[in-house]
């Protein structure tokens, strides 16, 4: 099942990103350039770190639309602990990292203790979650961090963005983790038929709990990122995350039913949609043009890819 | 005049099925099948999983389109493009896995589709309960209400709305996919008389099943499918079971259930006053090392729920558990597993399988914590265990990587028991070993039983097959409405005996 679909979907896709990498080189000159492409890392810095886990969660047969409530919460919360509590920084990082795997954790309680279909939860955390951070900043935006900080988004290691470097070890990490362990397995089996997994003795709800806390993580992660790199800290920050997110993991073959889903699928995914975002302005495409075309790939991909996989019957 | 009619009758042919030939991505699943149903008859469909009956209703019923052959209904040829339009011409299918809808009421599914208009085009509601009333009635379900949210009904009630569905328009051919196989016995005699019923109407039923008492009690013909190919035709008259069972697996089966050693070792499992509150009450048991002990009750007589609350899926609220002379604790299936309980569910689909997974991710995946190393999966030791399995347990596969959905029923099974073995349990409860499956594989997993109790292994075995409990089992507990009533020793446990004892005082069904 995965040779073959690293044979498929995943193939597809990546044909899709060479050829939106070729055509996008010749449209515009200064796409494909070093620096241009390395500063397009830097933008998909949050999404990414949130689509890799959302992968988890869509391969569960969930959803978590709160993530970019939990983004705004969690910068928020470091901004507040910061200059108005008075906490030193890196604490305040801290804070900030436990109140978004707190938010996300509480959407699994929602999810598993109360029976709640996660569409439904999340998007009254993704309310919640939002509320509290505007009623928190009081519409107040939080500036002056000190210099240091900023190394996480905008300085670099080695001639890369330093949030390139995590982002990197994240997807390593999580690729690691769905294919080669016994979490990744249980994940897929919850997706694919829960009440079997449940009859196997997987721990079904410890492992919802533990990958939607995984997602207020990795939210927060990416607050924390967002807020080094724009040097500043506003509550509508993260909004709409959620929707970049699920069309990368989406774009990347993962079922929307559960069950089914690589980490190397949602990585061409989150590429594909910056390149088509970033070399259509270049070109001189508007944005509007750039939704529509986003659109459309991801429409086409999944109609290529289900034309190649329609399943035989036996 | 009547006898008359019906003998002219008989000699029509409603539907002829002429050479026809299937295959899916280059296997042949149906090889050159021709037969006739004739009006008024039913006619069985006989065949091992994988033989290619489902394949051929599904070609009848417009799901599938055959790759060469006809199909001709009264002398008119047919290629459906679809189930509605199979029905529309008059073939109904009433499947396996019914497909009514749970949020309508029981006339709202009769009439789904062709729901009759008033004058104004509104849905003509007094007339689609009427309509419903009288074909309810017509089939001697009085007691069904058609207001009622099909939902709330009991299986073989909702059963009863799929073939009032199908005879909702001028049906001439109904097919019925194991119309009993999730029927207790009760519900299999109603079902009968509804199936003779319509057959005195005119109507050409095919049947299919895997039950020989009701396909010899049914029948006025059969036909057997073998490996895609059609075996024969007969009159029921003229065959015995031991000659169709042989035309359809192909080789001579031994029907004798296998033969128990009497050896057994002490008490393993020890249940006591055992309660969730609900469902079962007050119940104790001892199970010994080597014994198949048979839990013979009618569905919905709290069977499965005492299984499920002994393995830790369902709560239990009083009452204890020991295992070899210890009390414990058994919160959840982990707890239970470690304990060297294995549960085989009565629903292989939605409790036993991940289908849409290999076999051997499925064989593992009771078992795979302790197989890894830490969290990392070994996948060569997986790879190997699900060979091991396919090997001993004798599962048609083509390999261990092949998704589980795609094998026969028997074969599905088979790979939940390899599962549970890779646990390597002390006690294993198995909750309807083999329903659905076909006579071949049925006898295999029989004769597994028996090894398995032999090497010591406990079984408790719950069915609701009466052949099957007092054939396999070493001891016999009843359980009605909730509690055991009646225990038999294998000698005193006859049909008539524990029959009786497991419909005593039966609540009402509808």
């Amino acid at each position: 099942m995965r040779m073959k679909s690293i044979f498929r979907h995943e193939t597809i896709l990546f044909l899709v990103v060479i050829a939106a990498l070729v055509i996008l080189s010749i449209q515009a000159e200064q796409f494909a350039t070093i620096d241009n492409l390395l500063n397009q890392g830097r933008f998909l810095t949050e999404v990414s770190l949130v689509a890799l886990i959302m992968t988890f969660v869509i391969v569960t047969g969930g959803i978590d639309l709160s993530v970019g409530s939990i983004l705004g919460l969690s910068a928020i919360v470091l901004g507040v602990a910061w200059k108005k509590l008075g906490l030193p920084l890196p604490l305040a990082i801290l804070v900030a990292l436990s109140v978004g795997t707190l938010a996300g954790l509480f959407n699994g309680i929602i999810i598993t203790r109360f029976k709640v279909p996660p569409l439904i939860a999340t998007l009254a955390t993704l309310a919640l979650y939002r509320g509290l951070a505007e009623g928190i900043s009081q519409a107040r935006s939080i500036r002056g961090y000190p210099e240091w900080f900023f190394v996480l988004g905008q300085g670099e290691f080695f001639g890369i963005p330093t949030q390139l470097w995590i982002v990197a070890f994240f997807t390593l990490l999580t690729g690691f983790i769905l294919t080669y362990t016994t979490w990744g397995r249980a994940t897929y089996a919850i997706g694919a038929n829960e009440t079997a997994a449940r009859f196997s003795g997987i721990a079904v709800d410890k492992t919802k709990l533990f990958i939607y806390a995984a997602s207020g993580f990795a939210a927060s992660l990416a607050a924390i990122i967002f807020v080094s790199r724009v040097s500043t800290t506003r509550s509508d920050m993260g909004m709409g995350l959620e929707l970049d997110a699920i069309t990368a993991v989406v774009l990347g073959g993962t079922s929307i039913f559960g069950g089914k889903g690589t980490i190397v699928g949602t990585f061409f995914g989150l590429i594909l949609i910056q390149i088509l975002k970033n070399g259509l302005s270049l070109a001189g495409v508007k944005s509007d043009g750039t939704y529509i075309a986003i659109g459309l790939v991801l429409i086409l991909t999944l109609l290529i890819s289900n034309l190649f996989n329609r399943n035989s019957e036996g | 005049m009547a006898k008359f009619l019906m003998e002219k009758i008989n000699r029509d042919v409603t539907l002829k099925i002429k050479n026809a030939t299937k295959s899916f991505a280059g296997v042949t699943v149906l090889n050159n099948v021709s037969f006739d149903l004739y009006r008024g008859e039913v006619h069985s469909l006989l065949g091992e999983n994988g033989a290619g009956k489902s394949t051929l209703i599904k070609i009848l019923s417009g799901v599938h389109k055959p790759d060469q052959g006809k199909v001709i209904l009264e002398n008119k040829e047919f290629v459906f493009n679809s189930p509605k339009e199979a029905f529309k011409n008059g073939i109904a299918t009433v499947y396996q896995e019914l497909l009514v809808f749970p949020e309508l009421t029981v006339a709202e599914n009769i009439f789904l589709g062709h729901t009759p208009k008033t004058k104004i085009g509104l849905i003509d509601w007094k007339k689609i309960k009427a309509d419903s009333r009288k074909i309810l009635d017509s089939l001697d379900s009085h007691d069904l209400d058609v207001n009622a949210r099909v939902g709330s009904l009991s299986v073989a009630n909702r059963q009863r709305v799929e073939i009032a569905k199908a005879l909702s328009q001028k049906t001439k051919v109904l097919i019925m996919d194991e119309p009993t196989a999730a029927l207790a016995d009760t519900d299999v005699k109603k079902l009968i008389t509804v199936v003779k019923r319509l057959r005195e109407q005119g109507v050409s039923i095919l049947y299919v099943s895997h039950k020989m008492p009701e396909i010899f009690e049914l029948s006025d013909k059969v036909s057997v499918l073998r490996d895609g190919n059609h075996v024969g035709t007969f009159n029921i008259k003229d065959v015995s079971e031991d000659l169709l069972v042989s035309k359809m697996v192909g080789r001579p089966v031994d029907k004798l259930y296998p033969i128990s050693k009497g050896k057994f070792g002490k008490p393993i499992l020890e249940v006591n006053n055992f309660t969730d509150g609900l469902r079962f009450k007050q119940v104790s048991f001892k199970l010994k090392r080597g014994e198949i002990l048979g839990i013979a009750g009618v569905v919905g007589s709290g069977r499965s729920e005492l299984a499920q609350s002994i393995f830790g899926i369902k709560p239990s609220k009083g009452g204890s558990i020991k295992i070899d002379e210890k009390e414990v604790s058994i919160k959840k299936p982990k707890d239970a597993r470690n304990l060297g309980i294995a549960y085989i569910p009565e629903d292989r689909g939605t409790q036993g399988l991940v289908k849409e997974m290999k076999i051997s991710h499925n064989v593992s995946m009771a078992n795979l914590d302790r197989e890894a190393n830490g969290i990392l999966i070994i996948f060569k030791k997986e790879m190997q265990n699900a060979i091991n399995a396919i090997k001993k347990l004798g599962i048609r596969a083509r390999n261990a990587l092949q998704l589980v959905r795609q094998l026969s029923g028997g074969n599905q099974q088979k790979v939940v028991i390899a599962k549970w073995l890779q646990t390597e349990p002390r006690i294993l409860i198995m909750d309807e070993p083999t329903r659905g499956i076909d006579v071949g594989a049925k006898s295999e997993i029989h004769q597994l039983m028996r090894n398995l109790a032999d090497e010591g292994l406990a079984i408790l075995m719950i069915s609701s097959e009466l052949p099957e409990v007092l054939g396999m089992s070493d001891r016999v507990l009843v359980m009605n409405n909730g509690t055991i009533t009646k225990e038999f020793s294998k000698e005193h446990a006859t049909p008539e005996n524990v029959g009786s004892i497991m419909t005593q005082k039966v609540k009402e069904t509808a």
